[in-house]
C-alpha cells in the first residue's frame, strides 16, 4: 500500500492564464497580418432553391469560403453572390443556411486569376470532377434535423416475434383438436403415447421432491425437532 | 459478405448512437437568444409614418434590423470578424442603407425589408476617412467616399463608380470631411495641422476641380469633432485654446480668412477642461444643413447656437444636458436634450430648433438603474401627430451596451442587453433549495441536535413534516387551479422569489461574464435574466476568470463566486466576490493584491464555512490565499508539499512546475523548454476538475480488461511550428505530467497547421487541425492505456508510476471547419461521451466519441464486433440529425459550456457567441427517466384490459365448471 500522503497527493491544474492567451493573440496577428502578395480575386455564383423565392431565405444565408470568417459573402436579393478579396489558392465554398441545404464546391484560383470549380472530395483530393463556374448552387431541400418518433401501430405489434411466438402455439392448441378427430380410439391412443413422450422421464427426480428432500435432511442435521417435519414431509409424499 | 457485415455494424452504430432531437421536443427545453453587439450606428426607418423598424450597425460587424415595438431582430447579417469586417460607416436615407466596411474596402447597399444585399462594390485600397450622401435637385442619387488619397462618387442604384479623383498633396494634408449641399458641388475639407485648411470643390458631374482654396489656420489640428458645416455651407470650428469659434464660407469665390467669434461675447461660461464638440444637422443631403448647432462646453453642458447672416446667436443654454441630438420630421427640426432628473431617472425634452423654445407636453421621464452606467448615445425618431404637434420615440444606449427604447410618456417599451453578445466566460450554479427543503435541512443542522434533546427533536421533526405536508397540499391546489384555467393563461414565469431547485436539478443558474464587465444571472430553463450587475471600473480588454468557491450545497451559507479580473496592461488583479443566485456583492473583503498575478488555482480544501480556497500566485512566485483565515493557513501548511501548479510562458516557450512551500512561497521543481525558434506553445489544458470516470478500463473481445491511464495531473500542450510554409509546418501535441514534468507522450502532425481545437478528458485527447497537404480538416485522437494490468488500482500517484502508458492514435477526415470543440459531461461518467462540435454555419454537432476511437479496426474481427467497434472509415460523417440545435444556429460560437445535471443521462449545454443557446443532450438516450413519448394510455389500457379479461374468464370458467358438474 502507498502511504496516505501519496493518496491525498493532488495537483490543481488550471487553464493557463494570460501568458498563453497573449501568445495566441500575437500569433493571430502574425498569420493574418502578413498579406499574401499578389492579386485578390472574386468568386461569383448563384444559389437557387427550387420553388422558393430568394426573398424568403437570403437574409439567413451566408457564403463561407473555407469555413472560416476570413472571407464572407452575402446573397443578393436575386440569389446571386460574390465573395471579394480572395487570394489565389484552393477553397471550399459553401452556402450556410439553417433552412436549406447546399452542397459545398471546391474552387481553385490560379495565381493569374483563372477559376475552376469542382466537386469536393476529401479522400481523393486531386480528383477533378468539373462543375460550372460561375458557381451554380442548387439546394437539395431543407435539411432533416429531426428523427421520427416510433409510433405504435397494430401491425408492429402483431409482427413482433414475441407476439408471433405466443399466438402461433395458441392457434395450434385451439385448432388442432378440431382438425384431428379425437373420438377415434386409435388416434387417442396414439396421442396418449405422444403425451407420455412429452412427460419427463419417471426415473428423474422431480424438482419439488428434490427440494423437500434437501431441506428435510438439512433440518434433521440441525435439530431433533425438525425430524418430525421431515417425517411428515415423507409421509406427505406417500 | 464481410463488407455487408461491416456495413451492418456501422449502421447499428449510427442508429444506436444518434442523439437526435425529436420534432415535438423543439423549443421544449431549449432556447436561443440572439444579439447584435454594441451599437455604433442606429437609424429609424422613417420611410412611412407607421414604420416600426430600426436599422443598426454594431461593433461586432453586424448589420441588423430591429422591430421597434418589441425589440426583436427582424433580420441580421453577420460579417467577418476583426478589422476586415469592421463597419466604418453606416448611412441611411429613405430606402437606401449603405455600409462601408473593412477600412473602406467594400461598399454595400442593403435591402432593408428582407435583409438581402442590393449590390456590393470593391473600393480601391486606401484608408477610409469619411462618406456622405450627395444629392442634387432634391433627390439623393450618389454616395461620396473620401479616402486618404482619393475621393470617389458612386451611384446609389447599382454601386457603379461615377468618377474617382486622387487628392492633391495627400501626404501632407489630412482630408477629413466631405460635404455637399445639393448644389451640384462636392467639397472636400482637409487640414495640415497647425498650418492651414484646404478646401477642394469638385463638379458633381465629371469630377473636375472647380476651385481650390487654402486658408490659414495655425490653431487647427483636426476637423473632428470640433468642426461642422452649417447653414449654406459655412464651416464652424471651435478652438479650445483661444476659446472662440471660427467661421468660414466654403462656397465663397475669393480668398478669405476665418472669422473669429469669442465665446465670451456670447455670454457663455466655460469650464476648464473645454473639449469642444460641434453637432450640426443636415436633414436631407440634397439641401443645406440647418443654421442651428449644438456646442458642447463641458461634460454636461451644451449650448444651442444659431448662425445668422453676420453673427452667432445663442438660442438656449443647457446646463444639465447629458446628451443632445437633433431630429427632423417633415419641415420641423427639433433639438432633443436628455438630462438627469434624479439618481434613477432621466428626462428628455424637445426644443424647437429655430427658436430654442421648449415644446409643450414633450417631456419624457424614464427610470434607469444607475448601476448600468450612464447613457452614451441617443437616437431619436420624431413624427408629426394628427394635431401637428411633434411626437417622438427614443433609443438610448448606456455604458453597459444596453439598448433602451422609450416611448412617450416615459414608457420603457423594451430593453436589449447587448453586452450578452460578448460572453467571455460562464459557470452554472445549482439553484438553492426551497424554503421547506431548507427547513428539513436545518433540522439536521450540526448544532441543533446537541441543544434540543430528544423531545425537542421529535417536536421539530413533526413540525417540519407538517410544513412539508402543507406545501404539498398547496402544490396540489395550485395544480388544480392551473388545470382549470385555459392553457394560454398559465405562465410558468420564473422570478427570483420562486427560484428553487427541481427534482432532477435540470434547472440551474447561468452566471455569465461579458467583455463589457457586466455580469448576468440567467435562469437556464427559460432564459430569463434574473439579475445583472455592471462593474464600472473594469478596463476594456481585461481578462476574466470565474470560480465557484462555495456551491449551494452548504446551507445556510450562501453560495459564493469569485470573479478574477485581470487588467490587460498592468496585470494587476481585482477580485469581485458575489452571490451567484442573487448577484449581490458579498460582504467578504477580498485581499488587496499589489503585484501582477500569474496564475490562480482553486484548491479542493475548504475553510470552516465550506468555501474552497483560492490561491493566487504573483510575479515573485509568492502565494496569496483567499479566504485566508488562520485555519486555512494551517491546513495549507500541512498540505503544502502536495500542492503543485504550473506556469506557461509562451514567449520564451517555457513550461514550469512549482510546489508550494510551508511558508507560502514556492519552489521550482521542473521546467520544460520548447524552443520558440521551432515551435510555440499555443494552448495548455488540464482535465476538468468535476469530471468523473466510471469505468477504469475497457472489456475487450477476449474478456480481458484494458485499463485506462487516468492521470488527473496530465497536461495537454499544443504547439504550432513557427515556420508557416505548408510543406514544413507542423502541429505538436505533448502530454506532460503536471507534478513531475515528465513528458508522457509526444505526437507530431506534419504538414499541418492550426488553429488547433482540442478536448482533454478521461484518458483521451481529441484534437483538430488543418492538413496543409490535402487541404482538409482532420481529427486525431490519442488514447492512453496502462495495459491489461493496473500498477496500483487504489490510488494514482504521479511520483510512483514506473510504466509508461500505451498510446493509441488514429486520425480521421472531418468534412468541415470547426469553430468550437467541447465534450459532454455527466454526473457520474457512466453515460457515453459525445463531442460537441461547433460548426461555422452555427450548428452544433453532437459527435459520438465512439467514432473517434483509436481501436476502430480496419478489418473487423469477431472480437472487435463483440466490442461494438465500428470498422475504420476515413471520413467522419456530418448528419443534420446530429445537430442538437436544429435550425437555431449560434453565430460565431465562442464557447460551449457543458455541465452535469442531477440525471446521469442528461448533460446541460450552453453555446455562446453572438447568440446564446441552451439545451440538454442525452448521449446515451434517456435511460433513467421515462421518455417524453412514453405511452401511458397504452400501458394503462392494456393493464385494465388484462384485469377485465381475467375477471370475465374467471366467471366463465366457474360457469363451465358448474355445467360440467350438472352433467
Amino acid at each position: 500500500m502507498l502511504p496516505r500522503s501519496t493518496t491525498s497527493l493532488f495537483c490543481v491544474l488550471f487553464q493557463a492564464l494570460s501568458a498563453v492567451s497573449q501568445g495566441l493573440g500575437e500569433f493571430e496577428t502574425v498569420s493574418v497580418g502578413a498579406p499574401v502578395n499578389g492579386d485578390r480575386f472574386r468568386i461569383e455564383g448563384r444559389a437557387v432553391v427550387t420553388d422558393i423565392k430568394p426573398h424568403d431565405w437570403v437574409s439567413t444565408a451566408r457564403v463561407l469560403v473555407e469555413g472560416e470568417e476570413d472571407h464572407v459573402g452575402f446573397l443578393k436579393t436575386d440569389g446571386s453572390f460574390a465573395v471579394n478579396d480572395v487570394p489565389s489558392g484552393s477553397y471550399v465554398v459553401e452556402i450556410v443556411s439553417p433552412a436549406y441545404k447546399f452542397e459545398p464546391v471546391r474552387v481553385d484560383i490560379t495565381s493569374k486569376g483563372k477559376m475552376r470549380a469542382r466537386m469536393v472530395n476529401f479522400i481523393k483530393t486531386s480528383e477533378v470532377v468539373r462543375l460550372p463556374y460561375p458557381l451554380q448552387m442548387r439546394s437539395s431541400g431543407p435539411p432533416n434535423y429531426f428523427i421520427k418518433r416510433e409510433t405504435w401501430g397494430w401491425t408492429d405489434f402483431l409482427m413482433n416475434p414475441m407476439v408471433m411466438m405466443m399466438v402461433l402455439p395458441l392457434l395450434i392448441i385451439v385448432l388442432l383438436p378440431k382438425v384431428v378427430n379425437t373420438s377415434d380410439p386409435e388416434m387417442r391412443r396414439e396421442m396418449e403415447q405422444s403425451m407420455n413422450m412429452l412427460n419427463p422421464n419417471p426415473e428423474l427426480p422431480d424438482v419439488s421432491e428434490f427440494m423437500t428432500k434437501l431441506f428435510s435432511t438439512k433440518g434433521s442435521g440441525k435439530s431433533g425437532s425438525s425430524i418430525k417435519a421431515g417425517k411428515s414431509g415423507q409421509l406427505k409424499r406417500r | 459478405m464481410a463488407a455487408m457485415v461491416n456495413w451492418l455494424v456501422f449502421l447499428f452504430g449510427l442508429v444506436c448512437l444518434s442523439a437526435a432531437v425529436f420534432e415535438d421536443q423543439a423549443g421544449k427545453f431549449d432556447w436561443r437568444q440572439q444579439y447584435v453587439g454594441k451599437v455604433q450606428f442606429a437609424y429609424f426607418d422613417s420611410q412611412t409614418q407607421a414604420s416600426k423598424k430600426l436599422l443598426v450597425a454594431t461593433e461586432q460587424n453586424v448589420i441588423a434590423s430591429l422591430n421597434s415595438r418589441n425589440g426583436d431582430i427582424i433580420w441580421r447579417q453577420v460579417d467577418k470578424t476583426g478589422p476586415e469586417g469592421h463597419i466604418d460607416t453606416f448611412l441611411v436615407h429613405g430606402q437606401d442603407a449603405i455600409t462601408v466596411s473593412g477600412n473602406g474596402r467594400l461598399l454595400r447597399s442593403w435591402e432593408t425589408t428582407i435583409g438581402g444585399l442590393n449590390w456590393e462594390t470593391v473600393l480601391d485600397t486606401g484608408s477610409f476617412q469619411s462618406a456622405g450622401f450627395v444629392g442634387v435637385q432634391d433627390s439623393v442619387k450618389y454616395v461620396a467616399i473620401l479616402k486618404k488619397t482619393a475621393i470617389s462618387l458612386h451611384y446609389l442604384s447599382n454601386g457603379h463608380q461615377k468618377w474617382v479623383e486622387s487628392l492633391l498633396d495627400s501626404e501632407t494634408v489630412q482630408y477629413e470631411v466631405v460635404y455637399s449641399g445639393g448644389s451640384g458641388l462636392v467639397s472636400v475639407l482637409g487640414v495640415v495641422p497647425h498650418s492651414h485648411l484646404t478646401i477642394t470643390t469638385y463638379n458633381l458631374e465629371d469630377g473636375k476641380i472647380m476651385k481650390q482654396v487654402s486658408v490659414e489656420a495655425l490653431w487647427l489640428e483636426s476637423l473632428k469633432p470640433g468642426c461642422a458645416v452649417v447653414r449654406d455651407g459655412v464651416l464652424v470650428c471651435a478652438d479650445p485654446a483661444s476659446r472662440s469659434l471660427y467661421t468660414l464660407k466654403l462656397e465663397e469665390e475669393h480668398e478669405q480668412e476665418m472669422r473669429q467669434v469669442l465665446l465670451q461675447s456670447l455670454d457663455v461660461e466655460l469650464s476648464d477642461g473645454f473639449q469642444p464638440h460641434v453637432l450640426a444637422t443636415q436633414p436631407s443631403p440634397a439641401q443645406h444643413p440647418n443654421a442651428e448647432f449644438f456646442l458642447q462646453l463641458g461634460p454636461d453642458h451644451h449650448i444651442l447656437l444659431q448662425l445668422g447672416d453676420d453673427a452667432i446667436a445663442p438660442l438656449r443654454d443647457f446646463q444639465q444636458a447629458l446628451l443632445v441630438s437633433f431630429a427632423t420630421t417633415g419641415e420641423k427640426t427639433v433639438a432633443v436634450v436628455m438630462s438627469p432628473k434624479n439618481e434613477t431617472a432621466y428626462s428628455i425634452n424637445l426644443f424647437s430648433a429655430d427658436s430654442g423654445r421648449r415644446l409643450l407636453e414633450t417631456t419624457t421621464t424614464f427610470n434607469h438603474d444607475p448601476s448600468g452606467g450612464k447613457p452614451e448615445r441617443l437616437c431619436v425618431h420624431a413624427f408629426l401627430k394628427k394635431d401637428d404637434s411633434v411626437g417622438y420615440r427614443v433609443l438610448v444606449q448606456t455604458e453597459d451596451h444596453a439598448l433602451i427604447f422609450v416611448q412617450q410618456p416615459g414608457r420603457v417599451l423594451w430593453i436589449r442587453e447587448e453586452a450578452l453578445a460578448e460572453v467571455v466566460t460562464m459557470e452554472m450554479v445549482d439553484l438553492p433549495l426551497t424554503g421547506t427543503q431548507a427547513e428539513l435541512e436545518g433540522e439536521f443542522g450540526k448544532k441543533a441536535a446537541i441543544q434540543d434533546g430528544l423531545l425537542g427533536m421529535v417536536l421539530k421533526r413533526l413540525s417540519s413534516q407538517l410544513i412539508v405536508l402543507q406545501s404539498w397540499m398547496a402544490h396540489l391546489w395550485k395544480m388544480f387551479c392551473d388545470a382549470r384555467q385555459p392553457r394560454s393563461l398559465v405562465k410558468n414565469e420564473v422570478t427570483i422569489e420562486t427560484l428553487a431547485r427541481d427534482e432532477f436539478n435540470l434547472q440551474k443558474m447561468m452566471v455569465m461574464v461579458t467583455a463589457s464587465g457586466k455580469l448576468f444571472g440567467i435562469e437556464s430553463s427559460f432564459g430569463t435574466i434574473l439579475w445583472k450587475h455592471f462593474l464600472q471600473k473594469v478596463q476594456p480588454g481585461s481578462s476574466f476568470k470565474l470560480v465557484v468557491q462555495r456551491t449551494t450545497a452548504h446551507f445556510p451559507h450562501p453560495p459564493q463566486c469569485t470573479l478574477i479580473i485581470k487588467d490587460k496592461d498592468t496585470g494587476l488583479i481585482t477580485l469581485h466576490v458575489f452571490n451567484p443566485i442573487f448577484g449581490k456583492r458579498s460582504h467578504i473583503t477580498p485581499p488587496s493584491l499589489g503585484r501582477p498575478i500569474l496564475q490562480s488555482l482553486l484548491l479542493p480544501l475548504m475553510d470552516q464555512d465550506y468555501a474552497k480556497v483560492l490561491l493566487l500566485i504573483d510575479n515573485e512566485y509568492k502565494v496569496t490565499a483567499f479566504p485566508s483565515t488562520k485555519r486555512v493557513l494551517q491546513q495549507l501548511q500541512e498540505m503544502a508539499s502536495s500542492v503543485f501548479f504550473y506556469l506557461v510562458d509562451s514567449d520564451q516557450g517555457k513550461l514550469s512546475g512549482f510546489r508550494l512551500c510551508r511558508d507560502l512561497t514556492t519552489e521550482l521543481i521542473w521546467e520544460v523548454v520548447i524552443p520558440t525558434e521551432v515551435q510555440r506553445i499555443v494552448a495548455v489544458k488540464g482535465k476538468r476538475a468535476n469530471e468523473h470516470v466510471h469505468s477504469q478500463g475497457r472489456v475487450m473481445g477476449d474478456r480481458s480488461v484494458l485499463y485506462k491511464y487516468l492521470n488527473p495531473n496530465l497536461l495537454a500542450v499544443v504547439t504550432e511550428s513557427s515556420d508557416l510554409h505548408p510543406e514544413r509546418s507542423f502541429v505538436g501535441m505533448y502530454l506532460i505530467d503536471g507534478v513531475t514534468g515528465r513528458i508522457i507522450h509526444e505526437a507530431v502532425q506534419r504538414k499541418a497547421r492550426g488553429p488547433v481545437y482540442f478536448v482533454h478528458s478521461e484518458n483521451w485527447v481529441v484534437y483538430q487541425y488543418w492538413n496543409t497537404k490535402s487541404r482538409r480538416n482532420e481529427f486525431s485522437v490519442l488514447e492512453l492505456y496502462e495495459g491489461t494490468e493496473q500498477y496500483n488500482s487504489t490510488a494514482f500517484s504521479s511520483l510512483d508510476r514506473p510504466l509508461t502508458p500505451q498510446v493509441l492514435q488514429q486520425s480521421y477526415i472531418f468534412p468541415s471547419t470547426i469553430s468550437q470543440l467541447e465534450a459532454t459531461i455527466t454526473e457520474k461518467g457512466i453515460t457515453s461521451r459525445h463531442l460537441l462540435v461547433g460548426l461555422p454555419s452555427g450548428a452544433i454537432l453532437s459527435l459520438p466519441k465512439m467514432f473517434l476511437d483509436p481501436r476502430r479496426p480496419e478489418v473487423p474481427s469477431e472480437q472487435s464486433r463483440e466490442e461494438n467497434l465500428i470498422p475504420y472509415a476515413p471520413e467522419i460523417p456530418i448528419r443534420s440529425e446530429w445537430f442538437i440545435n436544429y435550425n437555431q444556429t449560434v453565430s460565431r460560437a465562442k464557447g460551449i459550456y457543458t455541465a452535469p445535471s442531477g440525471l446521469e443521462s442528461t448533460c446541460l449545454v450552453v453555446a455562446y457567441g453572438l447568440d446564446i443557446y441552451q439545451t440538454r443532450v442525452y448521449p446515451s438516450k434517456q435511460f433513467d427517466v421515462l421518455n417524453d413519448d412514453y405511452d401511458y394510455m397504452l400501458i394503462s389500457s392494456v393493464l385494465f384490459g388484462l384485469v377485465f379479461a381475467t375477471m370475465i374468464s374467471k366467471r366463465l370458467a366457474q360457469v363451465k365448471l358448474l355445467n360440467r358438474a350438472w352433467r
